[in-house]
């Protein structure tokens, strides 16, 4: 037990695993400041505050920003995040640290070929760019090597799930009739999602992008590679977000003075992310021709159900957070909210994070909607929304965790906690700021992804305030975040170069109200949750997709048959199911 | 060890919280040598220094949880309401066919 | 497995939303009548586009009385029509739009309005809107086509309907002079 005995911290019990974390933790923070500036330099750019590039290069940026940040900073925290929760829960070392080293370096390999497509594009003449924005739809076209890192990057990533499941059989091995220790559970089932979604980009690029970009296939089916991003794409949006509930669900509750609410209902939340994260990705092509209603109504309304997890987990987690607030003194309906420790930057971080979420899920909602969809798709909407989500929800818990996580792998004191105060809550404006903005430019019709702020033939009309007044905010508040993350890495950087202490944070965290005790035992059964979350993505896909197969011009686009015998059984099957739905479809409309 | 889904036991929780509802005993098992204990609240993840009471699984309803998520579901269903019906429906060149 | 009875109401509450947001989002399509983008517009070859006999020459067709379509082809950086010429409309029509991509993906947003579609090279998007008083409206592509995205825009102009009569009657009259 690494808290009965003084100085016992993670980075005494498991150097090995606390040098994985720092490099994860490294690369991620290299990423995130460079993936920040070129935030700045876009929020400066399309409000036309201050002009340092050329238009056609901030797509070049905003490529890099979308890459940099929300693949590389995001998955390599996580990466951290799951490789401390795993060893710590389990309290056993990994299987192999040669192992645990040629993940990092696999994924290291893969982020510097892919930023060196990107910035590439900056230098004119050199031949190579990958202009192509983080969704990478094609025909646009990167350079081979975007694709190739991207590949190797997730082969990493899932070489790092492998390590994590060796663990855990090994643990098993010694641990046979116990419950799987909660983070690891979260670990697992979140590694889990994640194979059966980057099965989908998996195939897009190995198949299809990597060899049309080397020119041995002449062309792509747009439409299917589109569908197979989506696919991925929107479960790596709750890859984004599952250390971050990892860290809200077992370690805010304990920076509150309190202790997790509910186990059994933390496990059952990461379950239907499992199940619901995958068979979703249509959403993302509600105004995507080629794809039926009815596969669109399907996929609404399993991501609406996708909202329940995160609603239960609003409450399981405050009320962790009230646990503590009632535990230091805290009276009242509400009056409990002042006796939280508002001084801790991690807590305040991660409470802050927690707010700006449930506004996100609010846009999030209207995203998910089916037709009203339509009033924001692809405008400035959506970025606004995302930057809730991904760009405070997880980001900023991932910095919030960082002033209770980093000094554990360090064995260092955090250099300020002051400056960690400032620090998230002049996110939290900046956001605030930049988020409200982005939204109100959406409902203006202002789209998403693009250089210039006006357009010659109409003028964008917002009803209330002006459309100048938005682009300061998003100006105001692009700065301030910028300016967040330089004090953020200032922090850590200081913080890892500090003198070594013995007890550089409280890493004691202690166990739920209600325990797994009185759960069932089928909420571990992982291999069955497996077989009903593949279930689920087979009957979500297989029909579109062989609809953009069968109609759109065949695997590669350009009109290449599919070969007539899979075709006529296939024309039955699809005419079958296809009037199926549409009766369903008939009947609920 | 079979209850403890975090990996550390009930006892040490116990021996963090004082049971006379006074003064946290938290400083004491640390080995550390020549620091004073530290303020409350001084670095980070310290909120059980300024734990008064400790409250079991049966001693704590989340009432003002309840409250909060209340007023956020009221929230959401208002700004729903709004944006379908008043923002997009009522907009010009909606897609009818 | 014990859960609170708050955390229960909240459970409920959350499932209550849910099936609120479908039904919502039900009689959007089923009393509204609001129709999704879906496969009905068709495929069409993206590199044989010229010798389509729409796409070819895309514009506005008469097809009924107040009734039109209208052939939209995006390319990096233009709307054929809407951008070196407005897209032309008459006034209190119902009109049947069908758009797709030259050569990569684009976007098609009616600024301001629910008319928004993506164009996907080989699909075409086929959706139908109802023009009310003579005006104008501003046309941009909102999916990143390439560098220069930003300059891709274009005009809708609904005119009244003999001013638009005389000018579609010209358009007719050149085209089969053309020909």
């Amino acid at each position: 037990m690494a808290t009965e005995s003084g100085g016992s911290e993670f980075v005494d019990t498991f150097p090995d695993e606390a040098a994985i974390i720092k490099a994860s933790f490294l690369i991620a923070f290299v990423s995130l400041g460079i993936g920040a500036f070129f935030g700045l330099i876009q929020a400066l750019h399309r409000t036309n505050v201050l002009r340092v590039i050329d238009s056609a290069d901030y797509y070049t940026l905003l490529t890099g920003h979308g890459v940099l940040l929300a693949i590389v900073f995001t998955i390599f925290f996580l990466c951290g995040v799951f490789h401390w929760a795993v060893a710590r829960s389990l309290d056993r070392p990994a299987e192999s640290a040669l192992f645990s080293w040629a993940w990092v370096g696999l994924m290291t390999t893969g982020t510097v070929l892919a930023t060196v497509a990107i910035l590439g594009g900056l230098v004119p003449n050199l031949g190579m760019s990958a202009d192509v924005l983080f969704t990478f739809y094609a025909p646009l076209q990167a350079h081979p090597i975007f694709y190739i890192g991207l590949a190797m990057f997730i082969v990493g990533t899932w070489l790092a799930g492998a390590d994590w499941f060796l663990s855990y059989r090994a643990w098993r091995q010694d641990h046979p009739d116990e419950r799987i220790p909660l983070q690891t559970f979260m670990v697992l089932t979140t590694m889990i999602m994640w194979y059966i979604s980057t099965l989908g980009v998996a195939v897009s690029v190995v198949f299809f992008l990597i060899p049309w970009s080397l020119g041995l296939i002449e062309s792509v089916n747009p439409l299917l590679t589109r569908t197979l991003f989506w696919y991925f794409g929107h479960p790596i949006v709750y890859f984004w977000l599952m250390p971050a509930y990892l860290l809200w669900y077992t370690v805010l509750p304990k920076l509150a003075g309190g202790r997790l609410f509910s186990d059994p209902l933390a496990r059952v939340v990461f379950l239907l992310f499992l199940l619901l994260s995958t068979p979703v990705g249509i959403h993302h092509q509600y105004l995507d021709p080629g794809i039926a209603e009815g596969f669109k109504f399907i996929a609404m309304t399993n991501t609406m159900f996708l909202l329940l997890p995160s609603l239960l987990t609003a409450f399981t987690v405050v009320a962790s957070v009230e646990h503590g607030a009632r535990q230091r003194g805290g009276e009242g309906y509400l009056r409990w909210l002042g006796a939280l420790p508002w001084r801790d930057p991690a807590f305040t971080g991660m409470a802050l994070a927690g707010a700006m979420f449930a506004a996100g899920g609010f846009s999030g909602m209207i995203n998910a909607g089916m037709n009203i969809n339509y009033l924001i798709h692809n405008t400035l909407w959506v970025p606004g929304h995302f930057h809730l989500t991904v760009g405070t929800a997880v980001a900023l818990t991932m910095m919030a965790g960082s002033y209770w996580l980093v000094p554990q792998v360090t064995g260092t004191k955090l250099y300020s906690r002051p400056i960690g105060l400032l620090q998230v809550i002049m996110w939290f404006v900046g956001m605030v700021f930049m988020s409200n903005a982005m939204h109100r430019a959406g409902l203006a019709g202002i789209p998403r992804r693009t250089a210039e702020p006006q357009y010659q033939n109409f003028e964008f009309l917002t009803p209330i305030g002006s459309i100048f007044e938005l682009r300061v905010q998003i100006a105001l508040g692009g700065t301030l975040l910028f300016l967040s993350v330089v004090l953020f890495l200032f922090n850590i950087l200081l913080t890892s170069l500090g003198e070594e202490s013995d007890r550089p944070v409280d890493s004691y965290l202690p166990e739920p109200l209600s325990g797994p005790e009185g759960s069932p035992r089928i909420l571990d059964n992982l291999a069955m949750w497996t077989g009903i979350a593949a279930v689920l993505v087979v009957l979500a896909y297989t029909l579109p997709l062989a609809g953009i197969i069968q109609n759109g011009g065949g695997l590669f686009g350009g009109g290449l048959p599919v070969p007539a015998t899979v075709s006529a059984g296939f024309d039955l099957v699809l005419t079958t199911v296809t009037s199926a739905f549409n009766t369903l479809w008939g009947v609920v409309a | 060890m079979a209850v403890d889904s975090t990996a550390e036991g009930a006892a040490s929780s116990a021996a963090r919280v004082s049971t006379d509802g006074g003064v946290p005993a938290n400083a004491d098992s640390q080995g550390d040598s020549g620091q004073a204990d530290p303020p409350v609240d001084s670095i980070v993840g310290t909120a059980d220094d300024g734990i008064v009471r400790e409250l079991g699984h049966d001693d704590f309803d989340p009432v003002g949880t309840l409250v909060l998520v209340l007023i956020y579901m009221a929230i959401l269903i208002g700004m729903w309401v709004f944006m379908y019906f008043v923002e997009f429906l009522g907009r010009g060149l909606t897609v009818v066919g | 497995m014990e859960i609170h009875a708050y955390e229960k109401l909240w459970l409920a509450l959350a499932l209550v939303l849910i099936v609120g947001f479908i039904g919502t989002i039900t009689y959007g399509a089923a009393g509204a009548g609001i129709d999704m983008i879906d496969d009905k517009g068709g495929t069409v070859d993206p590199a044989t586009l010229d010798q389509h006999p729409k796409f070819g020459d895309p514009g506005i067709e008469r097809n009924g009385e107040n009734s039109y379509d209208v052939y939209v082809v995006a390319r990096q950086f233009v709307f054929e029509p809407g951008t070196t010429e407005p897209l032309r409309v008459p006034a209190g029509s119902t009109v049947t739009f069908h758009v797709t991509a030259a050569d990569v993906i684009h976007g098609f947003e009616v600024v301001g309005t629910n008319a928004n579609t993506m164009a996907i090279p080989g699909q075409v998007a086929e959706f139908t809107v109802e023009f009310g008083e003579p005006g104008e409206y501003g046309m941009l592509c909102n999916e990143y086509c390439g560098s220069g995205h930003h300059v891709m825009e274009g005009k809708i102009v609904v005119m009244e309907q003999e001013a638009f009569d005389s000018w579609y009657e010209q358009q007719q009259a050149q085209g089969e002079a053309e020909n």
